[in-house]
């Protein structure tokens, strides 16, 4: 007989318990494909700001008040991003490719505007923020905000490139390259410190930052217009020449082509360094009990080469309003409120975030009780911006490579910086650039 | 039988009982002496992370949990959104390609060793390098941000394990099997579902179980579908944890967040350990 | 009929990994980048001449095939003592064997986040270890010479359960009588592993060798969590490569240029590999 008919029997409840716990199944998807993961309550009106975490943390008092403020109207609703710089941007960038994004306001590096702008992501502010409201901004904190002669921006903090220098062992700072250079081996010879200059050299986006305060103070560029790459023009070759000289001539020690910001301060912090690179964030660090050279920091701009004007790269972070927002009005109210000046004043004292007003830098109580204040006022009138192309993340890769390798020994001056300009250009060229 | 003979033989049947025990050790050790390292710090207080090895009052705490449990997306719902996708891809994958199998399995000897060679091609080949034309799908189609379109990727990527599982499964059926059905009029479909579907059942839940787990388990291809953060599944909820380091890095919370997605997967080896090694070994066999 | 069953899964399958590559064919030819509005511009080639020179590409293709190598031999040798232990009979195999599969299991992310602990510096147990045993700090994931060990460790933990049970199937293929004859003619037990059990696994270990190698070669989630590719790149995949290129630099004719050059390049190993395998058979049996 037929020996499939056991089989059938011996297996028909096991189908019957198949068949029940797919049907369950089927069921729980098909509740949840309608399920919806919002209940938003209209009453008013929710504006949502991506920032990168310890931003969060700097602006939950003013976020707060304005809540408070507004309760009836808007209420803003902030996602905490990433801490690291380039993970926040790549969280926005996620939501964005995939076209629904979530965000209403994207607090933005200086670098990625361009990006931004060209993918067609940001709103037009040019009818939001007006002249007069330009005009109030500082002149370096007026720079980055634009792209192709549209504001995409309003600057919320400004960061710019500083010198550190021990004013317990110097009476004034080096005026130029060639002075830094023989205070350091003074100093270092006499034994009073370890180390003369450190700085940012680790293959990161911080070397760049280094290297293009030293070209500009050579009186050089890194890409002028769209296309022309100037990383192999005499005076790039002098920058990088000197960087390396510092390296080894044990000016900085070997170990800077590992440093970020924060070894850099370490070295200095702890009275091992003459002098230092660094962003204004390093100030109130110095101040701290902690520090062994509390009180005996003084701040400059930056050193150039004898000649040339110094220079002061410009990072600074700022809010963009995402083309997709169906709150521009209540958006631009909100960027308003946090970068008026009560709110800049507030963020300065209690973060040290460097204002962007003329009228908050310039404010005489503040200057009188916060003496950086006046430095980052005048560094912030030299400031130069990394190149403004929405390929700009790439084309820092390769200088970054190209002198991680000049600092460690890898290659020589020469051939690093021709490859640098090489690169480059294939770079600027594959992508549609031309 | 000589005393003394006896004696050294119990004695190197005690030396190889010890050694098996501490090889047994080792081996444990390895396997969950990490895991065991993120329970440890799981409950352990900020401070007792910093000294692990010393003394320090207030050493156990379980403010861990409650602080992912309590944060804006609690934890439970990644969990639960990767439940989701996992049910939804196994269940798409083994509807597919049962069919699919069954007809391999029916086709001449060479065409299906054929297939089954690039089925076997396309099973090594690594998926994350497809993430970019995915993403241009997920785009193009509108189909970002939903878990059920998610699965769909999934289905396809584990099809080619699948087929391979099944058609092996099929045919090592008895021959004649299926013809006494037909003689006994039963028509295909009624073969299937009567006669062939409860005998492959063994097959078919070692299949499910592993593309439950890839499907859970998936990382590029959930990261760049899904960028609502209530939507997000457990591995990417996870790496975007990682992320979000504030000044001191909370690995307390970290170690919580491994811990609770622990769990499940635990329970799931447990109870399916033989469909799991079946599954991977027939796969490796076979293939 | 049969086609019409074959029908949807073939289907399926055309459209996510035949399509894919087809399109990276094609968009590795045009500049598809942010600057000409993601939309695709026919650029003669010039993605494939920068994929030449650009250093990035070929220092990743070297760190991938470095993991690749280092982790899948690592797996194979603890695998194969691995599955020795467990094919002998004791009681609580099952446990352990369940036990040991759980690595394998678990999500990648999900451990390499209880890696990147583990390593930490200075609060992670091995340089607490350390630190009590009297050694320096080693850093082991900010050191650029460094840190790509660690990854392959996370992985060797991660991935050997998989390979063990595989060539554990294998050992228990291997019928007890040949271990017998061996130990009669007086051979000993670690020369019986290379004359038998090793050569009959043969198949095994190389199944496992084409899966690991290919997966270790799209290596992608655990360095993600585990360094980010950092520091200054240095344990950054091909893969990982990709994904920049794609998701932060907005580069998808490059990014799609990558892909299809590592694609090639893995198809280009296995060609190899297999014509030497070959070889080296023919040689053997003549």
């Amino acid at each position: 007989m037929s020996n499939y008919s056991s089989y059938v029997i011996k297996n028909k409840s096991a189908m019957r318990r198949f068949l029940i716990s797919f049907i369950l199944t089927i069921f729980t998807i098909a509740t949840l494909f309608f399920y919806k993961s919002y209940s938003l309550s209209n009453r008013y009106t929710q504006i949502n700001i991506l920032m990168p975490s310890p931003f969060v943390d700097s602006t939950s008092r003013l976020i707060d008040t304005y809540n408070r403020n507004n309760s009836e109207k808007i209420h803003v609703n902030v996602i905490r991003g990433p801490m690291e710089t380039e993970s926040v941007s790549d969280l926005a960038i996620s939501s964005l490719l995939l076209g629904n994004s979530p965000y209403d306001i994207i607090l933005i590096d200086v670098t990625w505007l361009a990006k931004y702008a060209e993918a067609g992501w940001l709103k037009n502010l040019d009818e939001s923020f007006s002249e007069t409201d330009k005009s109030e901004l500082a002149d370096g904190a007026r720079l980055g905000n634009e792209y192709n002669g549209h504001l995409y921006r309003w600057p919320l903090v400004a960061d710019i490139g500083l010198l550190y220098w021990r004013n317990d062992l110097l009476k004034k700072a080096p005026s130029n390259t060639e002075e830094l250079v023989e205070l350091s081996t003074k100093l270092q010879k006499s034994g009073k410190v370890k180390y003369g200059y450190v700085f940012q050299g680790k293959q990161y986006e911080g070397l760049s930052c280094v290297f293009l305060e030293i070209l500009k103070g050579h009186g050089g560029y890194w890409l002028k217009g769209k296309t022309d790459v100037g990383l192999n023009e005499p005076e790039s070759i002098d920058a990088a020449n000197w960087l390396k000289s510092l390296v080894d001539s044990g000016v900085s020690p070997r170990s800077t082509t590992n440093y970020t910001e924060s070894e850099a301060l370490q070295a200095f912090k702890s009275g091992d360094a003459a002098f230092m690179r660094n962003w204004p964030y390093a100030w109130s660090e110095l101040q701290k009990e902690s520090s062994n050279v509390q009180g005996k920091v003084s701040v400059s701009t930056m050193v150039a080469a004898p000649g040339y004007r110094s220079s002061a790269t410009l990072g600074s972070w700022g809010f963009s309003v995402l083309e997709k927002s169906t709150h521009p009005r209540e958006s631009e109210n909100v960027i308003r409120y946090l970068t008026s000046d009560d709110s800049l004043t507030e963020l300065f004292i209690r973060n040290s975030y460097t204002p962007t007003t003329k009228k908050v830098l310039n404010d005489t109580i503040l200057l009188a009780n916060y003496p950086i204040l006046s430095t980052l006022n005048e560094a912030l009138k030299i400031t130069d911006q990394r190149p403004q192309t929405a390929l700009y993340a790439q084309i820092s890769d390769v200088l970054q490579r190209n002198l991680s390798s000049i600092l460690t020994g890898h290659d020589d001056v020469m051939t690093a910086m021709k490859k640098a300009k090489i690169d480059t250009e294939a770079i600027l060229y594959s992508a549609g650039e031309l | 039988m000589d005393n003394t003979q006896q004696n050294k033989r119990l004695d190197r049947s005690m030396k190889s009982i010890l050694r098996q025990n501490l090889l047994f050790t080792i081996l444990v050790i390895w396997a969950i002496g990490p895991l065991a390292w993120q329970l440890y710090t799981s409950f352990s207080t900020a401070d007792a992370l910093i000294n692990p090895f010393n003394d320090v009052m207030n050493r156990w705490t379980l403010s861990n949990y409650k602080l992912i449990l309590s944060s804006e997306t609690p934890f439970w719902r990644y969990l639960w959104n990767s439940f989701v996708v996992g049910i939804a891809s196994t269940l798409f994958c083994i509807l597919l390609s049962i069919p699919a199998a069954y007809g391999i399995s029916k086709l001449k000897a060479r065409t299906s060793s054929i297939i089954k060679t690039v089925l076997f091609g396309v099973a090594l080949f690594p998926y994350v390098l497809l993430f970019l034309a995915l993403l241009e799908i997920a785009r193009g189609l509108n189909i970002g941000n939903n878990l059920l379109a998610l699965s769909i990727p999934y289905t396809a990527l584990s099809m080619p394990l699948s087929l391979l599982l099944l058609s092996a499964a099929f045919k090592d059926l008895p021959f004649d099997l299926e013809d006494a059905a037909k003689l006994e009029g039963l028509n295909f479909f009624q073969r299937l579902r009567w006669v062939l579907l409860p005998l492959i059942g063994p097959s078919t839940a070692s299949t499910a179980i592993l593309v439950f787990l890839f499907s859970w388990n998936e990382f590029p291809i959930s990261l760049t579908w899904i960028s609502d953060p209530a939507l997000l599944t457990l591995p990417v909820a996870i790496s975007r944890i990682a992320g979000s380091s504030v000044y001191s890095v909370p690995y307390g919370a970290y170690a919580a967040a491994t811990v609770l997605a622990s769990i499940p997967l635990l329970i799931i080896v447990l109870i399916f350990q033989s469909q799991i090694i079946s599954g991977l070994t027939k796969g490796a066999v076979k293939g | 009929m049969i086609f019409l069953l074959l029908l949807p899964a073939s289907l399926l399958i055309m459209t996510f990994f035949s399509y894919p590559i087809i399109r990276y064919g094609w968009l590795s030819m045009h500049a598809s980048s942010v600057i000409t509005g993601l939309e695709p511009v026919y650029n003669n080639g010039a993605n494939w001449y920068r994929l030449i020179s650009d250093q990035r590409f070929w220092i990743d293709l070297f760190q991938t095939t470095r993991f690749a190598c280092l982790s899948v031999i690592l797996e194979l040798i603890l695998a194969i003592f691995i599955a020795l232990i467990l094919d002998q009979r004791w009681r609580g195999r099952g446990l352990v064997r369940a036990l040991t599969l759980l690595p394998w299991a678990l999500p990648t992310t999900v451990m390499a986040l209880g890696w990147r602990w583990i390593f930490n510096s200075p609060y992670g147990p091995i340089e607490q270890l350390i630190q009590i045993l009297g050694y320096d700090q080693i850093n082991i994931l900010s050191d650029p010479n460094f840190a790509w060990i660690g990854t392959v460790l996370a992985d060797v933990w991660k991935t050997t359960p998989f390979v063990t049970l595989i060539l554990l199937a294998g050992i228990q293929t291997i019928p007890e009588d040949l271990y017998e004859a061996f130990r009669l003619e007086g051979g000993k037990p670690l020369s019986a592993l290379m004359k038998i059990t090793i050569p009959l696994l043969q198949p095994y270990i190389l199944v496992c060798l084409l899966f690991r190698l290919a997966q270790a070669f799209g290596v992608f989630d655990l360095i993600q969590v585990l360094t980010g590719g950092g520091p200054s790149s240095s344990t950054e995949s091909l893969a990982m490569y990709a994904y920049i290129n794609a998701m932060r630099f907005l580069d998808f004719g490059y990014s799609a240029t990558i892909m299809m050059a590592s694609f090639i390049i893995l198809i280009a190993a296995y060609i190899f590999s297999w014509i030497t395998l070959s070889k080296i058979k023919d040689l053997t049996e003549a």
